[in-house]
């Protein structure tokens, strides 16, 4: 490219010392805060201090100057008002936390985790499994959470984007997106997210897919080329078509090595 | 949705006695095609039996009986489980291919196998309640049939209804000659080969197959065969993935030991989807191909007599060249050893 | 390849430089709140409920069961919505303001109950019956009637004499480009949640124009603007169709008012097709004429649309066909014929996208028959100036584009001749093509405020613009942070909400000209305010976080309006790009696949190479399902779209994207506006279906002018 004139551009291809410190340096307490409440002024200066040029702190500082949704904190998990047809029982557990809830009998799981739980991180794109933007990890798996009833969930453990983070540091498929810019709009992301780490559990246990050269190969993990990742993300729409970034992301967390970006001009 | 009543079932038995007791009850399994049709007001249950809990999901070879050294795949495995069994992925790879080319990975991870079995037509005259449509109000006539029919059926359909069946897996089934084991209220297992599982519409388009209500689809029976080395599943689409088939064909083929050239077709099997209310098994096709050579002359020759007998609608005329080239592409694919 | 920063940036900016995006992290926890995300208590769930005709009048609904279904607190039909103002702004009528309907599933009317599901099953109760009257559906039978546009913009344009130059040519492609009707289908469907205050409303909604957004519900509502306010500090995807905004929005507030609590109504997936406007079908004739060395003697572009059946929409196909090809004879016209379907609106890089796959198909034909290849040919026709006013540009890209794009893409392996290049059981083939995308700055107001806290300087900006993804948070950070000379933590950005100081809208490629010109306008005079204010004069201009620590202040704001400079007017500005596009044709299926794609763009000043990287190729992405899947069908007996849900209407998949790579050409306009940015979302749409179509021609000899290029039409 060098002999054509043109200059890359690259950005560290990891993240920076200053940012992998900001979120090893924060508490866990602050953190789930952060993610909660949105950064009050002691966090964000302290993310100032810490973070330096870094530039995952503005993007934390901005939790605190957009407008997130703070977790939990509006109205009782089951409503006061006998407005439940067909109530059936159900009790799960949802990102670490036991939930026991009395639902109707219409309920989806994607309108119980947004409506009764305030986990509104799950997306509802199309609410009939054609756009993968409410999946959700239950017992392990990737699911449409928009295609399931809660009555069904009895029993069942359901991990969503809220649940992805450990502590004080993120999940590093969302720190592979936030790096690959893996995203626009931002209304698939939870979604992408969760099928994605999901997807990378399908692919060490050898599951197959539909561009598998050969499917008839022993069990034992897959070999994940960038075809592989696009066949096996097909079940999740992004109308801004971030799916270059996507991939990229996801082939960074499955790899376990950087993965460069360039931004060319000329 | 309509309110219905949420049960929980415990046994086979019990469920299925529930659902014979109530015409309007439905068994809820994966869920992934009865509450995308619930929500659109097509299906109205007034109660669902979640029978996801009931076990029969195991795979496992077949120790006796007529599909003796087969296998059995449980009615409530899931897609994603059935499609990556070693016992399937490396005995029957043509149903692992067509599993992974219908829907997605979560919807695969949701979706059992009977409830594959069971998917209704994508009809977009079915689907939108404001549409005639036989199959989901019978005598309200036929949206499609002079309608928008560019997804239609080409063999099999009838003045009331020219749907098309969605299914990718049944197509490898269709193809793979299974048989459906179906449980009644009475205790009573039967079986139901796959040819005679799904209907041509015929005049009663509501009935997608003969599976009557208050039976449980409990297994899917695959007999042995030797098409493994030589077998592949041709989807073809509007998009590369997460789509409905325009065309598909599952091909699988046998050779001749006793023939030196290795090129003599011991058996053959080819089944097509998109094309027909049912996996149409194209065996005026395989007719031709059998004591034949594998050649691609007489793929085309056999493709295009299968295809002469397709009846095409006005938007729809181009599946009766797609299904030729794509049995002429499957078959090659398949003497290539299946690789995608 | 090296791995440094480029050189020719000054590294104590951060205009210019890649930053993550500012929005991110809240966007990959899933703590970004878009429209129905808004904690709002004790809300109440409303579902809209639609006409199953086209044509007619309403003569009965029956409500009764409805009503009386368990947990229904309204049902709301033209018999008893309140009087709104049809004309007050919003798009698509179906305000329920009458029985009349002028297209299929044309709302009729709204449920508001205790719970989704409530809401949903008793809309499924709601009897209707109709005076039906025929439809006007079917464009194919009644292109011919079309008519002269009432928009004066879409008058007939005449310079020289087109047809007689076309009569006379021996050398000349005239053919007919068809696009079909396509929806926006944004992932995050239009949604609203109301809340009222007394007699002031908040509307939580996805707003690309949030200024336009308030007015527009006001005025229909019948309510001053400061009554109403807009929240929309995320949008789940837009691309026109949250520009000018529709019914749901005041049937929001509506239904809130009418049960006295907040309300929750979003539309359904398949409500989307008939409630917030489409891209309309267009035909479109094409004609060219040539001398036998590749000079254009002749460009015509003759336009068939329709829109609404008492409203008028045409997206500007001829835009394009205007400026990129220096003809001295050209002709273009638009005829338009009324349908009863909902009003068409802007859709990504409206005209030009569509405009853009006939004239540059066209072009590739040309080229074709001349055997010249298309890039020197589109060279050959490079106009100084813009045919169509005389003005000179500002800048202009497109011959850069064309020359670095072919070296990056490996142009010469092309043959000129189709199908020459088999790969196993595909064709290859390499299609190009070239864009352009007008570039403006529009009025926008900006405030700035500045907090000391000991040397600290903390800055928060504050404009009602929009982020629908095309990253203004992001953008605006960085051009506060160095007009300001601020670390980009020190900045604070508020967008999104109508109480802050009126902007733009994120439309038409305008957004990030007019809000990063606003912002610097207002970093720059808060700093010129702080020298003022201090009465010192300085050799080095300091910044206004050292005049704010120097003269000890704590707090200081101001605020700014902001507008193009006059100058702006003398120059013909606009973003240019070439498309490169490789493409596998399956041989037997016909089943097209892009494995490659390029885009090379003059776009001016790029403010962040990583999130204009993602715009174009997210533009890439549309054109790539604009050539190859996307289709809204109309059944024309009844008028409604059987392509009612993403399973049948082909937003492109992963699977279907192979390689895409973006280029940016370095440029400086120093006449579009102060800091030289010409807007890149909607130009990353701009030809490159014609790329692909091109391609597939390469590859396989066969010409499609007919979008989507489906297997059936490559068999």
């Amino acid at each position: 490219m060098t002999n054509h004139g043109m200059m890359d551009e690259h950005e560290s291809s990891e993240l920076t010392e200053d940012e992998k410190r900001l979120f090893a340096d924060l508490m866990p307490e602050d953190l789930t805060e952060i993610l909660d409440t949105g950064v009050n002024r002691r966090h964000f200066l302290k993310l100032m201090a810490m973070a330096g040029g870094g530039i995952l702190a503005a993007q934390s500082a901005v939790a605190e100057q957009l407008m997130t949704r703070p977790f939990n904190e509006s109205g009782p998990e089951n409503p006061t008002s006998d407005s439940l047809e067909n109530r059936v029982d159900v009790s799960f557990n949802v990102n670490g936390i036991a939930r026991k809830l009395t639902v109707d009998s219409r309920m989806t799981l994607l309108d119980t985790i947004r409506e009764r739980l305030d986990l509104t991180g799950s997306k509802k794109g199309c609410d009939h499994g054609q756009c993968g933007a409410c999946t959700v990890i239950v017992n392990g798996h990737r699911m449409l959470s928009c295609l399931t009833l809660a009555a069904s969930c009895e029993g069942k453990t359901v991990q969503t984007i809220e649940g992805l983070a450990q502590g004080s540091s993120l999940h590093p498929m969302q720190e592979a997106f936030l790096k690959h810019d893996g995203f626009q709009c931002g209304f698939c992301t939870p979604g992408q997210i969760c099928s994605a780490v999901a997807m990378l559990d399908e692919v060490k246990k050898g599951h197959l897919s539909y561009v598998t050269q050969n499917v008839r190969q022993p069990a034992g993990p897959a070999k994940l080329s960038d075809e592989e990742i696009r066949e096996r993300m097909s079940g999740n729409i992004c109308r801004c078509g971030a799916y270059p970034n996507i991939v990229a992301a996801i082939h960074e967390v499955h790899s376990g090595k950087p993965v460069e970006q360039i931004f060319r001009s000329v | 949705m309509r309110p219905f009543t949420y049960s929980r079932a415990t046994d086979p038995s019990s469920a299925i006695k529930m659902l014979a007791q109530n015409p309007n009850a439905r068994f809820l399994a994966g869920g992934t095609n009865l509450l995308d049709l619930m929500k659109e007001d097509v299906e109205r249950p007034n109660a669902l039996i979640d029978i996801s809990e009931l076990g029969l999901s195991d795979i496992k070879p077949i120790a006796a009986g007529t599909n003796q050294g087969g296998i059995s795949l449980g009615g409530l495995g899931k897609n994603t489980d059935t499609a990556n069994h070693l016992l399937v992925r490396q005995n029957y790879p043509l149903l692992t291919q067509a599993i992974l080319a219908g829907a997605s990975g979560q919807l695969r991870n949701m979706a059992t196998n009977g409830g594959n079995l069971l998917q209704r037509t994508r009809c977009p005259y079915f689907y939108e309640v404001a549409m005639p449509c036989n199959k989901r109000e019978p005598g309200t006539g036929c949206g499609a049939k002079e309608g928008i029919n560019r997804m239609h059926a080409i063999f099999g359909w009838s003045e009331q209804c020219v749907a098309v069946y969605p299914s990718d897996m049944a197509v490898a089934l269709a193809a793979l000659d299974a048989v459906v084991k179906v449980r009644n209220a009475d205790g009573q297992e039967r079986s139901i080969p796959i040819a005679d599982f799904h209907r041509l519409p015929g005049d009663k388009p509501e009935q997608d197959t003969n599976l009557p209500h208050g039976e449980l689809i409990t297994a899917i029976e695959l007999p042995k065969n030797r098409f493994a080395d030589k077998s592949y599943y041709l989807k073809v689409r509007d998009r590369a993935s997460y789509a409905f088939a325009l065309v598909s064909v599952a091909a699988a083929l046998e050779m001749d030991p006793s023939d030196e050239s290795g090129k003599r077709i011991k058996a053959v099997r080819i089944a097509m989807g998109g094309v027909a209310h049912k996996p149409w098994r194209a065996l005026k096709a395989e007719q031709l191909l059998v004591g034949k050579e594998a050649t691609d002359a007489n793929f085309k020759l056999a493709a295009t007599a299968e295809m002469a007998d397709a009846k095409p609608l006005e938007h729809n005329a181009f599946k009766v060249e797609l299904g030729n080239r794509s049995i002429v592409l499957a078959l090659q694919m398949a003497m290539n050893g299946g690789k995608a | 390849m090296v791995n440094s920063r480029n050189p020719m940036k000054d590294t104590t900016k951060t205009i210019g430089t890649p930053i993550s995006r500012i929005d991110g992290i809240a966007k990959v926890t899933g703590k970004a709140a878009y429209s129905m995300d808004h904690p709002v208590k004790n809300s109440a769930y409303a579902i809209l409920f639609k006409s199953t005709i086209a044509a007619g009048t309403i003569r009965e609904i029956d409500t009764s069961t409805a009503e009386k279904a368990p947990g229904v607190l309204a049902v709301i039909t033209h018999q008893n919505a309140p009087k709104l103002n049809v004309k007050g702004g919003l798009r698509g009528g179906a305000l329920l303001q009458s029985p009349e309907i002028e297209f299929f599933g044309q709302n009729i009317g709204i449920v508001v109950a205790e719970t989704f599901e409530q809401a949903r099953y008793a809309s499924r109760l709601i009897k209707v019956t109709y005076d039906k009257k025929e439809p006007k559906v079917d464009f194919d039978k009644l292109a011919n009637q079309a008519r002269l546009p009432k928009d004066k913009e879409k008058a007939d344009a005449n310079r020289g004499d087109a047809k007689a130059a076309l009569s006379q040519a021996t050398i000349k492609v005239e053919e007919v480009y068809q696009t079909p009707i396509e929806h926006h289908h944004p992932l995050e469907p239009h949604a609203a949640i109301a809340e009222w205050d007394g007699d002031k409303v908040t509307l939580y909604s996805s707003a690309q124009i949030v200024n336009g957004a308030q007015s527009a519900a006001a005025a229909t509502l019948n309510l001053k603007p400061e009554q109403v306010r807009i929240v929309s500090p995320y949008i789940g995807g837009g691309f026109g169709s949250k520009g000018g905004q529709w019914a749901n929005l005041a049937l929001a507030a509506v239904a809130a008012k009418h049960v006295s609590r907040p309300v929750k109504l979003a539309l359904t997936r398949q409500q989307m097709v008939n409630s917030v406007g489409f891209r309309q079908h267009n035909q479109q004739k094409v004609s060219l004429a040539a001398t036998a060395d590749g000079k254009l003697t002749a460009l015509a572009h003759e336009i068939t649309t329709h829109c609404a059946i008492n409203d008028e929409f045409i997206e500007p196909c001829g835009d394009c066909s205007k400026i990129m090809y220096d003809a001295p004879n050209s002709l273009i016209t638009y005829r338009v014929v009324p349908m009863n379907l909902i009003l068409p609106t802007y859709t990504r890089g409206p005209g030009k996208s569509t405009g853009s796959f006939a004239l540059e198909s066209a072009m590739d034909e040309l080229a074709y028959k001349l055997k010249m290849d298309p890039i020197e040919f589109r060279i050959k026709n490079e106009p100084e100036r813009d045919p169509s006013n005389g003005k000179p540009w500002s800048s202009r890209a497109t011959v850069q584009c064309l020359q670095e794009g072919a070296k990056a893409f490996g142009w010469e392996k092309r043959n000129l001749e189709p199908r020459q290049n088999q790969q196993g059981n595909y064709w290859i083939g390499y299609g190009v093509s070239a864009g352009t995308y007008p570039a403006h700055q529009r009025p926008t107001s900006a405030s700035v405020k500045l907090k000391r806290t000991g040397d600290e300087v903390t800055a928060t900006v504050e404009l009602a613009a929009a982020d629908l993804g095309t990253g203004t948070y992001t953008i605006l950070t960085q051009t506060a942070a160095d007009a300001l000379g601020l670390s980009i933590q020190h900045v604070k950005v508020k967008i999104g909400d109508s109480d802050l100081p009126p902007a733009a809208g994120a439309v038409g490629s305008v957004g990030a000209a007019s809000y990063a010109n606003a912002v610097n306008d207002a970093c720059r005079k808060i700093t010129e305010e702080l020298v003022a204010k201090s009465g010192k004069q300085f050799f080095a201009p300091p910044t206004a976080a050292q005049l704010m620590r120097s003269e000890k202040l704590t707090d200081y704001q101001t605020r700014v309006d902001s507008k193009a400079p006059d100058s702006a007017e003398d120059y013909s500005s606009h973003s240019f790009n070439a498309n490169f596009a490789e493409v596998a044709v399956n041989k037997s299926t016909g089943m097209v696949r892009v494995n490659r794609f390029l885009a090379v763009t003059g776009a001016g000043q790029i403010l962040n190479p990583k999130t204009a990287r993602s715009q174009i190729i997210g533009g890439n992405v549309w054109g790539i399902g604009m050539a190859l899947t996307e289709e809204s069908v109309v059944d024309p007996r009844w008028g409604n779209f059987v392509t009612r849900s993403y399973a049948d209407y082909h937003v492109p998949s992963n699977l279907d994207i192979g390689h895409l790579d973006a280029i940016f050409i370095r440029e400086k306009d120093e006449h579009v506006n102060t800091l030289g940015v010409k807007g890149i979302g909607e130009v990353g749409i701009v030809a490159v279906a014609a790329a692909v179509a091109n391609a597939v021609f390469n590859a396989t000899g066969k010409r499609v002018r007919d979008l989507p290029i489906t297997p059936d039409k490559v068999l």
